[in-house]
């Protein structure tokens, strides 16, 4: 579903990522873990398109196109989802709103007919459930006032409504409590389908206790260092990210 | 000469010994009406203008229409028990007492703040205008809807006075037909008397090449509340002085405002809060949408008289700038004679928040849809203080025609 070939991003000038290699298919779950400033979220945020990072060689290919000649709504059309690490808020624009412009934005891509405001309404009202969001939640602005673990069911639950093929889930499990993430890690597990990849990028062993992946990789220096199998996460939490500098 | 008569031939001195306001005066520092000078005669009062079928059609209201300064009766329709009458009709009517006191509406002191030759010019050659006085504890029970339609100059000015406890939903809207250089110069004049409670809307929404002067002037006694809307989205050069005086404790007003405006239109509004009581609060919140090469200018000041304690002031203004050559000048103006008050302001000025944009092409909404959700999110919060859903959603429609991407965001506003 998605190959990335010796990818080499900057951001302002600092070279960031320093010739990145991952494959991912369908029906796979990766967690990608690392050290602060290993380029975890650089990696994220340049599938799902921001334009901050500056690509300098190597390439992006999803689905066997090539993603980087790809705008973000175009990304987001063709199943590529970001579950945010920050989510921002945007007052004034209904949570609500957003989804249904943008679940109908891509049927209409994809030559589906757009969904009615009551089709819509009760595919919401199933999805927040996933996620034990509370239905007031759809009404309100986009994150605005959500805490933020609220912050985070909410991507999760987007995500469960936008349905996507590949999703990116940014530290999804940072500022969490532990009853948040049980519920968080439940929604994405209900989510996993032969048909869609899922990469988790995250510091912590403790979401794989919840969401079992297949592949765990180290992300440090800007490379994956190591892949391995969910016994990799185990060994880094027993011995610091310290042990696979010293690896390298 | 009866006391009517007297007080206009007064301003009419008054503006001759003001003249147009000009740059040299602080509170015109922005704002050239230099252009106006072959714009004041109102000539020939009455020219055809039709009104058929303009203005917020939907709106369930008594409606009072205005055509170039003129009560038009066909076209209104008006309650039987309330008063409510043209400003033209009572002026030919009374005589003795009540010709002393409609005078006062007619009063216009050069020592009174923001007063100008264009107030003045207003009181003296005011053509028409709406007479609402409603009886103590009357309650307006569908909103007055004044509408202005004009193709030339014109002057009016209203008179609103709320007994105690009265209560009343007025808006004001200012259209034009055909694309005419002609300057509407307009005063509104509310009273709100102990405990009257009055939400007033000014959608100013004139021609291409219209100018539009205003003062709303705004007296509130104890306990009474004043909720105004002003909607600046069109003429070429519009400048409204907004005047609360909060007289006596317990008096609240809130002062909301919204401009979008494109080409080269230049709207400023000057508002003054005079808080001379104990125990007022005021709240104000301006926010304008600036793209072309439009120019913005919002000055709010607020004054805390000696002796107004208690005092609950918040004051803030966000401005969004879509191009490089659109300019905003904002200037909040505190000026405190007093201890234990709480005030508030701040100003913002800035372009679309690039995560906000991210965030929502990630979703699937389109760059251009984006951006103009963004932009019309941050105006909408001012209209969502709106109380009247059909006036609120007449205004989105309005605003959105003029943001600069048109697209599908239909189901934005349900």
């Amino acid at each position: 579903m998605l190959v990335i070939k010796d990818l080499h991003v900057s951001v302002g000038g600092k070279e960031i990522l320093k010739g990145l290699n991952l494959t991912i298919n369908a029906g796979e779950v990766h967690a990608i873990m690392g050290p602060n400033g290993a380029g975890k979220s650089t990696l994220s945020n340049v599938i799902a398109g921001h334009d901050g990072y500056e690509v300098t060689s190597g390439s992006l290919t999803y689905k066997g196109e090539d993603l980087l000649a790809m705008k973000p709504e175009e990304r987001a059309w063709a199943g590529v989802f970001l579950a945010f690490q920050y989510p921002v808020e945007i007052p004034g624009v209904n949570n609500t709103y957003l989804l249904k412009a943008g679940v109908n934005a891509k049927r209409k891509h994809q030559g589906l007919t757009e969904l009615d405001a009551f089709d819509f309404m009760s595919v919401v009202k199933e999805k927040a459930k996933l996620v034990e969001l509370d239905a007031s939640f759809l009404s309100r602005s986009v994150n605005e006032g959500f805490s933020g673990g609220e912050k985070k069911r909410n991507e999760i639950f987007q995500m469960a409504v936008l349905e996507p093929d590949l999703a990116l889930l940014d530290e999804t499990d940072s500022g969490l409590d532990i009853d948040a993430l049980r519920i968080v890690a439940g929604g994405i597990n209900k989510l996993r389908s032969p048909d869609r990849a899922i990469v988790m990028i995250t510091h912590y062993q403790r979401l794989l206790d919840y969401i079992e992946p297949d592949f765990v990789h180290v992300l440090a220096e800007g490379k994956i260092q190591k892949t391995g199998d969910k016994s990799l996460a185990l060994k880094l939490e027993e011995h610091g990210y310290d042990w696979v500098k010293e690896n390298l | 000469m009866n006391p009517v008569e007297q007080a206009r031939q007064d301003a009419l001195s008054l503006f001759k010994e003001l003249g147009l306001p000009n740059k040299c005066n602080e509170d015109w520092k922005y704002t050239d009406v230099s252009r106006l000078e072959g714009l004041l005669d109102i000539g020939g009062v009455g020219a055809d203008v039709h009104s058929e079928g303009l203005g917020m059609v939907d709106l369930d209201a008594y409606r009072m229409v205005f055509a170039n300064g003129v009560f038009d009766a066909a076209q209104s329709n008006l309650p039987d028990a309330v008063e409510i009458v043209s400003l033209a009709a009572l002026e030919a009517s009374v005589s003795g007492e009540e010709s002393k006191a409609l005078a006062k509406l007619f009063h216009v002191s050069g020592n009174e703040p923001l007063v100008n030759g264009l107030t003045a010019l207003n009181a003296a050659i005011a053509s028409d205008g709406a007479a609402v006085c409603l009886a103590d504890n009357s309650v307006l029970d569908k909103p007055l809807y004044i509408l202005h339609v004009s193709n030339q100059n014109n002057a009016i000015r209203h008179g609103l006075m709320l007994g105690e406890n009265a209560q009343a939903q007025v808006i004001e809207h200012f259209i034009s037909v055909g694309e005419e250089n002609a300057l509407s110069n307009c005063v509104t004049a509310v009273i709100l008397k102990n405990g009257a409670s009055l939400e007033h809307s000014r959608l100013q929404q004139e021609g291409k090449k219209q100018a539009h002067v205003a003062r709303v002037e705004v007296k509130q006694f104890r306990d009474s509340s004043y909720t105004f809307h002003g909607i600046e989205l069109g003429a070429s050069l519009s400048r409204t002085d907004l005047v609360v005086s909060l007289s006596e404790p317990g008096a609240s007003c809130e002062l909301n405002g919204l401009f979008v405006l494109d080409g080269r239109q230049h709207v400023d509004h000057h508002t003054r809060i005079d808080h001379q009581a104990p125990h007022c609060v005021s709240r104000e919140n301006y926010r304008t949408v600036l793209d072309g090469r439009s120019h913005g200018v919002f000055n709010g000041k607020v004054v805390v008289h000696k002796g107004a304690i208690k005092t609950d002031s918040s004051q803030s203004n966000g401005n969004l700038l879509l191009s490089n050559h659109a300019q905003i000048d904002t200037k909040p103006e505190l000026e405190i004679y007093n201890d234990d008050v709480k005030c508030a302001h701040g100003a913002t000025v800035g372009q679309l928040d690039d995560k906000q944009l991210f965030y929502l092409r990630s979703r699937g909404i389109c760059e251009e849809a984006a951006q103009e959700l963004l932009v019309f999110a941050f105006a909408d919060e001012i209209l969502a203080a709106m109380s009247n859903q059909v006036v609120r959603s007449y205004v989105e429609k309005a605003a959105f025609a003029k943001l600069p991407h048109a697209s599908d965001l239909d189901g934005l506003m349900g």
